[in-house]
């Protein structure tokens, strides 16, 4: 991997540079919350933020999204793609877009996500946790690939690792804004890592946690959080990995329609409903634990379906932690 | 052929009648397919046959009331509970007391000659194909049931609540950000999260999600915040009456 450095006094006109590649988004404060939207001047962004409500994920599979149209009887695709670039994404969010690659971009490949993926630049920027973060102990706290530049602050300014052949074309066009890399600043970038480290106040225990979930499957503990849990869909809402949507058809006017297909979530009582009325998950409880398989465990082969961003916590109207939960069944079978 | 049509309004402010005349333009779109046969709000014509689709408005207040609805289950095919006035009761039905009690305490006297009922949704009275709530309803809505009908396709119901359609919009979690009062993780979506749009929290128009609801941990929630208990009861049972119990 190739290190170059951004001097801070550089920095701006190297942001005024990414928009020659695409429409420029960025988190942005919104209230009490970040959202990543498009900006135009570094001054609108947040480079300091914790975490987005919404995880990039919504720009490559959006929230409410128009697939077909319906017109003069015939379907017609729906879906302009436009080059974007995602300034300023942590480095959880890149491993959870390549989760979503795994299961959007494996046969059958979902067009729509493979053609904003193909179209988009995603930079990555260093971020410090806050009390809701626990990627470290699930190794997504530091990306090694799915990002095209990845920015780690410096006291002067930024290191820059380049994890693509696009990143390096992006560096290479504005090779006067870069200058090598010292010494000095490896061994700046070791400190912010150390201190990030030990700054993590969460951690998931991973440890044998497949066979936990096995034995757990009876466990009071998820009758226990059944009663705490609202099934409001929250989680599932502001999740980088949750993939699973609904289609529906809107009329737009007497003869013409819109297919469109939104977030669903595994709370809602039909989303394990199949044809002929059974329901795989028909009570709340089931939904409950339901997701907790799903996250950690459903197919061991395929890793945690996790990154430990900490936005189902953050976001949780009954304060229910992710990893409270997951260390209770562990307990509860000692 | 075109299918016939009757809106139907029992008590309540009217608002949901209107809000289908405030589909302006594309009311013209149903009319491709229906023949308005009544439709108080928008026409004095009236033609009294079998109709296809009536649309019912408002609660069950008075004996009139009973009466209209009656006539419209009997004289239709499929029949729409609209807005919740007339599928949960709403503000009128979530006053406690017997009608001739309530009649004195206003009027000084418990002669009825209004025949007034304690007021009852009609979902309580009739069997209803289509139920939806909201006070009042997006318009939208009932621009899809009707045109999905006339199609033969059988209109959707929506299974999620409120705060699905917050998050689909980005909007600010009220609740966890601002710790106001927000029923929305338990009130069935629908109306595209417009309070919380609005920075307010959301107060449990559209009654609450069938059957998922857990009004128990939402209790605890606002307790916690540092509502008190009749406060939150009281915002519990505005539209929906006692149907949320915990």
């Amino acid at each position: 991997m190739r290190y170059v450095k951004l001097p801070q006094e550089n920095f701006e006109e190297f942001f005024n540079s990414l928009k020659r590649w695409g429409k420029l988004y960025a988190p942005v404060k919104k209230g009490d919350i970040y959202s990543f939207q498009n900006v135009e001047t570094l001054s609108e962004i947040t480079l300091d933020y914790t975490r987005t409500m919404l995880p990039p994920k919504k720009f490559f599979v959006r929230p409410k999204d128009e697939m077909l149209k319906l017109k003069e009887g015939h379907w017609e695709e729906a879906n302009g793609t436009e080059p974007i670039v995602l300034f300023g994404v942590h480095s959880c969010d890149i491993h959870g877009l390549e989760i979503l690659d795994k299961v959007y971009l494996s046969d059958p490949v979902d067009p729509y996500y493979k053609k904003r993926r193909e179209n988009s630049i995603i930079i990555g920027i260093s971020c410090m946790p806050d009390e809701y973060c626990f990627c470290k102990s699930l190794g997504t706290d530091f990306a090694m690939h799915g990002f095209d530049l990845f920015l780690h602050e410096l006291p002067d300014g930024w290191l820059v690792r380049v994890g693509s052949v696009k990143g390096h074309e992006i560096a290479w066009g504005s090779e006067e804004l870069f200058e090598n890399v010292t010494e000095e600043d490896f061994h700046h970038f070791r400190e912010f890592e150390e201190k990030r480290t030990n700054s993590f106040k969460r951690s998931l225990n991973k440890e044998g946690l497949a066979d936990i979930l096995d034995l757990a499957f009876d466990s009071p503990v998820w009758k226990k959080y059944e009663r705490i849990c609202l099934g409001c869909g929250n989680c599932n809402m502001v999740c980088p990995t949750c993939r699973c949507y609904e289609v529906c058809d809107l009329w737009i006017n007497a003869y013409e329609a819109v297919r469109v297909r939104r977030y669903d979530s595994c709370f809602m009582e039909t989303h394990g409903l199949v044809a002929g009325g059974h329901n795989f998950r028909p009570t709340r409880l089931d939904r409950f634990r339901h997701r907790y398989y799903c996250k950690n465990y459903f197919d061991p082969e395929s890793g945690f379906n996790c990154v430990g961003c900490g936005r189902c916590d953050e976001f949780c109207p009954a304060k229910i932690e992710h990893v409270k939960v997951l260390d209770e069944v562990r307990e509860g079978l000692q | 052929m075109m299918l016939k049509l009757g809106v139907f309004e029992l008590t309540g402010c009217g608002g949901c009648a209107l809000n289908i005349l405030f589909l302006y333009e594309k009311l013209f779109d149903l009319l491709e397919f229906y023949e308005i046969k009544e439709f108080h709000m928008a026409s004095s014509f009236r033609e009294h046959d079998a109709l296809d689709v009536a649309v019912v408005t408002g609660s069950v207040s008075t004996q009139r009331d009973l009466n209209l609805l009656h006539y419209a289950r009997n004289h239709s095919n499929y029949l729409i509970a609209l807005g919740t006035c007339a599928t949960h009761g709403n503000v009128q039905a979530s006053v406690e007391g017997k009608i001739r009690e309530k009649l004195e305490k206003v009027y000084g006297t418990k002669a009825n000659p209004m025949r007034a009922l304690d007021s009852t949704p009609i979902v309580q009275h009739v069997a209803v194909d289509y139920a939806l709530p909201g006070c009042p309803y997006d318009k939208d809505e009932i621009y899809q049931v009707l045109i999905s009908l006339a199609k033969g396709i059988e209109p959707p119901t929506k299974d999620y609540p409120v705060c699905v359609e917050c998050k689909l919009n980005e909007y600010e979690c009220v609740l966890v950000k601002k710790e106001i009062p927000c029923l929305g993780p338990i009130t069935l979506g629908g109306c595209n999260a417009a309070c919380i749009k609005s920075g307010v929290g959301c107060i449990g128009c559209r009654g609450p999600l069938p059957k998922e609801a857990n009004p128990a941990s939402e209790f605890e929630i606002l307790k916690e915040l540092g509502y008190d208990e009749e406060y939150i009861r009281r915002k519990f049972k505005t539209f929906a009456r006692g149907e949320l119990r915990w």
